[in-house]
């Protein structure tokens, strides 16, 4: 028979192919950590500026039992991360449904457009100094400057998402007697889904991304304040671990929203 | 119950520039489909023939002329038309039985009701191992099959196809063919069928409607003197081959003219 159902590609495959590209991957971060050895070990550029991986690696047990400037890290990450996911979760909370507002009535759609068309390519940074003026240097102008960023991206995707919802998929919607709201939720809706979520994935790299920037604003504990602060006092290594921290943290993040992604949305781009 | 009426029915689509007539898809077209019949439509490329499914379907509304369905004028869409599109155009994260009784959950029919039903068409179309499937792991035929069962969950008195088989292959759009002949003479909806398969045509039809290119007019109409139930022998019957010469000949004429 011919007409055969599609069997998984990705059951078929060896168990070795399977661990090729994850392999390869992993010989690609121990080879950079090695450069990074040799560069230094050799004396190439002066540990000033930068440091071994074994120095890091001695300042970062220091900074595990001592903390940095009277506050252990895991309270830095801590203020990092509350400020990071508040403002994300916000944005993304805010942004989904005026999104689908914005495609849904092509009105409100037409009066919010241009005002997040003009934002978007301005680099959150920017607004600093009006948030301290606005909002002063506690943690409000923090969090929304954090919120502006994630609300912009999932916004645009959203809106996106809903507007290229197949007309067919509509059709057979109102063709099994649905009301208008129920073509809304139970069609349209999850139809634009894998387009949100996209969003929603920028929305959290962006969310992190800006953290280190709002945190330039007058903070007491963060990792962007433990970058920021170790520069001023040019402790190169403790700028290091600031950065790796992020670095680990963002890959972790999305990490989490690509397994959440890929069992809500399994069904996704196979039709 | 499920006579389709078209009544002098036209459809003019308006045209960028402004002042201009418009587009003509659809002019003057009359036919009555009567109740348990299955009438095929074919015609070349944009002669508008899915343009008149979608009026039926309640999809658009034509600009002159009227449609009426059981005596009653066709107001929008709705279940007692159920329409089988030609990309299946289901909802990719149900699976099969989800998508089949979505229609019925929605408009708030009980479980009780629907779950016997939906065993049935599954069954109908045989879908039975697949239910629990979503749609991306089915082949083409099946979900062709998936989109049939959906339609015939909602009891419609009238099915309207757009070239529902014209993606899958050859023997596949065979075995399609005997399964809609099989629920058809299970079930006896009223079917429009469009498709431009002339074989498919006779082999499926009662009646045969020829369209004329744009604007689309029903040029001729052509009675299939087969009883059902048929099977595939009838292709190669010389009536079969003398009607297929006739049909073929009626849309020649069109893409010379």
């Amino acid at each position: 028979m011919i007409d055969k159902p599609q069997t998984p590609r990705r059951r078929q495959r060896f168990a070795a192919d399977r661990w090729r590209y994850p392999l390869i991957s992993f010989a690609s971060v121990v080879g950079m950590i090695c450069l990074w050895a040799l560069v230094t070990g050799l004396g190439l550029v002066s540990s000033r500026v930068l440091p071994s991986p074994g120095e890091v690696l001695v300042q970062a047990g220091y900074l595990i039992r001592n903390g940095y400037a009277d506050n252990p890290l895991i309270v830095h990450i801590g203020w990092s991360l509350f400020r990071a996911t508040s403002g994300f979760l916000l944005g993304v909370a805010l942004a989904i449904p005026v999104g689908l507002l914005m495609s849904y009535n092509r009105t409100i759609g037409a009066i919010v457009q241009p005002i997040f068309g003009f934002f978007r390519p301005i680099p959150p940074i920017a607004f600093i100094p009006l948030m301290i003026v606005w909002f002063g240097i506690g943690e409000t102008s923090k969090i929304l400057l954090i919120f502006a960023a994630s609300f912009n991206y999932t916004v645009l995707n959203s809106a996106a998402g809903m507007r290229s919802v197949p007309e067919q998929l509509i059709r057979a919607g109102t063709n099994l007697g649905l009301t208008r709201w129920q073509l809304f939720t139970s069609v349209m809706f999850p139809a634009a889904l894998p387009a949100i979520l996209t969003g929603v994935k920028m929305s959290a790299a962006v969310s992190w991304a800006v953290l280190v920037a709002a945190e330039l604003i007058a903070a007491q504990a963060g990792l962007g304040f433990i970058i920021t602060d170790a520069g001023t006092f040019f402790r190169i290594p403790d700028v290091f671990i600031g950065i790796l921290i992020i670095g680990v943290i963002g890959l972790g993040i999305e990490f989490l929203i690509s397994a959440f992604e890929r069992r809500l949305l399994h069904w996704q781009g196979k039709v | 119950m499920g006579t389709i009426v078209l009544d002098a029915v036209t459809k003019v689509y308006p045209t960028a520039e402004s002042g201009a007539a418009g587009i003509v898809a659809v002019d003057h077209v009359a036919m009555t489909i009567r109740d348990h019949e299955i009438v095929c439509l074919v015609g070349p490329s944009g002669c508008g023939k899915s343009t008149v499914l979608n009026m039926i379907a309640g999809f658009e509304s034509p600009t002159e002329g009227r449609i009426t369905v059981s005596d009653k004028e066709i107001r929008g869409a709705g279940p007692d038309r159920m329409v089988v599109f030609q990309s299946p155009a289901l909802f990719g994260w149900m699976t099969v039985r989800q998508n089949i009784t979505f229609g019925p959950r929605k408009r708030g029919v009980p479980k009780s009701q629907y779950e016997n039903d939906a065993t049935r068409f599954i069954n109908a179309v045989g879908l039975d191992d697949f239910a629990s499937h979503y749609p991306y792991q089915l082949s083409g035929g099946m979900r062709q099959r998936v989109q049939i069962a959906r339609a015939l969950m909602n009891r419609p008195e009238i099915l309207l196809m757009d070239e529902p088989f014209g993606a899958l292959d050859f023997q596949t759009r065979l075995l399609m063919q005997e399964l809609l002949l099989k629920v058809w003479s299970e079930f006896k909806p009223t079917i429009l069928f469009i498709t431009h398969d002339v074989d498919e045509a006779i082999f499926l039809g009662d009646r045969v409607y020829v369209m004329s290119r744009r604007p689309g007019r029903l040029k001729e109409q052509f009675d299939v003197p087969f009883a059902k139930p048929r099977n595939m022998e009838i292709l190669t019957d010389p009536q079969f081959v003398t009607l297929k010469d006739r049909i073929l000949h009626s849309i020649r004429e069109e893409l010379a003219g």
